[in-house]
């Protein structure tokens, strides 16, 4: 008998489809006023703009590591997190990804790399301390999800014009504070009694701006849910990652697990470190509030007659 | 106020300590936890002969008192180089008068700097429950052990949320850090 496939969602799917319709729609009537306003100007800009972007891309993974803190682990090093990895890539008919640990007590994964082949995941030691070996299987496998879906990918290309965006802005700021600018090499009768070229450009590239970024995020929450049912897929068991994202996202995940003594001496006596927080919320942007991704899951779960406490 | 007399100016954090002894019978209707005995103060030591001069005389003030008192006052250094002085006493406001006796003996000879924590353990549960006072913030949060460098979240929001409106409790969970292995 065949089994219905649960790693599609027709839903999610055609979500993502309109979100990266209105946002290709944006781009290319921004392409088109931007030539038309200025015409020579943008051309290294763009330039620019795609150099940065497949920089971005081709060192997506060592940028995400180097970034982070995360230092790449050997298996034997890190024997138990290489097997899991090495199952669930098994599992997903994946190549094996770089596998990376970040000493830091906040627990969190992350995964990246421009193909599967060139792929990394890392995970933080306060995730591996706080979750059970099923838990951090259940984020590890969402985690290679991402890998599997090529989402560097395609986040890269989704915001390759805002990135433009805002370096124009940027540069129409410059322009207007120096008073040059981009009026170099425009046409006197293109301009004569109307606002400032400058001005135009840094309005239309603020709201182009404005607007990629809500719907860049709104994509990589659909990326997220994908994710998750990806997860899901590969391990079987969408309640591990559950209550994984429920002692990730909870509270809990606050509380140090360190001794006070310890940080005491670390941190010059009594100066307790503030990055903590921040790196939270870093990571954490961009995704679904909790109650979304449990609700999802649990249907995912029903759907394969899983138990859901 | 007797044994208190000195201290007039009164650091504001030690006025919260008391919280403690007000919030004691919350935590006995409420949450079913009783003072087990046990208290402790935690500072690190310079290695001054000043320094050595003040703790001695702050512990033969405290001898004195816990004579009266019928408490019983030990010290040890722990592992990380802490000192601990643990004062034994059934009853909480001896334990909480007595560690605020010492601090405030410290602080008054300008090593105010070197306290650390205050630690109060509890009794009702499976796992001892302790409360830990930071002297730098001057502030409460609860710290359950499990064993090992486990501890039980989960309880200890739970005690979060049912004494936050008697006890001054750190509002930043990322500070609630744990006291592992005390001596007390």
């Amino acid at each position: 008998m065949k089994r219905k496939s649960y790693g599609r969602d027709a839903g999610l799917t055609s979500r993502m489809l309109f979100t990266t319709f209105l946002l290709g729609l944006l781009y290319v009537v921004f392409a088109v006023v931007l030539f038309n306003v200025l015409n020579v100007a943008l051309v290294p800009m763009i330039l620019i703009v795609v150099g940065l972007a497949f920089f971005q891309y081709y060192t997506s993974d060592k940028l995400a590591l180097a970034a982070s803190g995360a230092r790449v682990v050997t298996p034997e090093q890190a024997p138990e997190l290489h097997a899991m990895v090495e199952r669930l890539c098994a599992m997903a008919d994946l190549p094996k990804p770089k596998v990376a640990m970040i000493d830091t007590d906040m627990p969190n994964a992350f995964a990246t790399g421009r193909s599967p082949k060139h792929a990394a995941v890392a995970v933080t030691s306060g995730l591996m301390r706080r979750l059970d070996p099923e838990e951090i299987e259940g984020v590890l496998a969402h985690e290679l999800s991402h890998v599997a879906n090529r989402d560097v990918l395609v986040m890269t290309f989704a915001s390759f014009f805002a990135m433009l965006a805002g370096l124009l802005t940027r540069f129409g700021l410059y322009a207007g504070m120096f008073g040059g600018g981009f009026g170099s090499n425009r046409s006197s009768n293109n301009n004569q009694n109307g606002v400032p070229v400058w001005l135009a450009v840094l309005a239309i590239s603020i709201v182009v701006y404005a607007i990629s970024w809500v719907l860049i995020r709104t994509l990589s929450r659909y990326r997220e849910f994908a994710a998750d049912r990806g997860s899901a897929l590969i391990t079987g068991a969408p309640e591990h990652l559950m209550s994984a994202l429920q002692k990730i996202s909870g509270q809990i995940a606050v509380i140090p697990a360190q001794d006070l003594r310890e940080v005491s001496a670390m941190n010059a006596f009594f100066i307790i470190p503030t990055n903590v927080r921040q790196k939270t919320a870093e990571l954490f942007m961009d995704h679904p509030p909790l109650e979304k991704r449990l609700a999802k899951l649990a249907e995912i779960a029903r759907e394969m007659g899983r138990p859901v406490s | 106020m007797g044994i208190f007399g000195k201290s007039k100016l009164k650091q504001p954090a030690d006025e919260r300590l008391f919280a403690l002894t007000t919030a004691a019978v919350t935590l006995q209707v409420d949450v079913g936890l009783v003072f087990a005995g046990k208290a402790a103060l935690v500072f690190k030591p310079l290695s001054a002969s000043a320094f050595d001069d003040v703790v001695k005389a702050a512990d033969e003030l405290l001898d004195s008192v816990a004579h009266d008192s019928g408490s019983k006052v030990t010290r040890e250094t722990d592992s990380f180089g802490y000192e601990w002085v643990i004062v034994g006493d059934p009853e909480l406001e001896d334990a909480v008068a007595g560690i605020h006796l010492l601090a405030s003996e410290l602080e008054q000879q300008g090593f105010g700097d070197r306290l650390l924590a205050a630690l109060f353990r509890f009794k009702g549960e499976e796992h001892p429950v302790y409360w830990v006072y930071g002297y730098k913030a001057g502030v409460f949060w609860p710290f359950v052990p499990t064993g090992g460098q486990e501890r039980d979240n989960a309880k200890e929001l739970e005690l979060k949320a049912k004494l936050e409106q008697e006890l001054p409790i750190e509002s930043d969970l990322s500070k609630w850090f744990g006291m592992f292995d005390a001596p007390v």
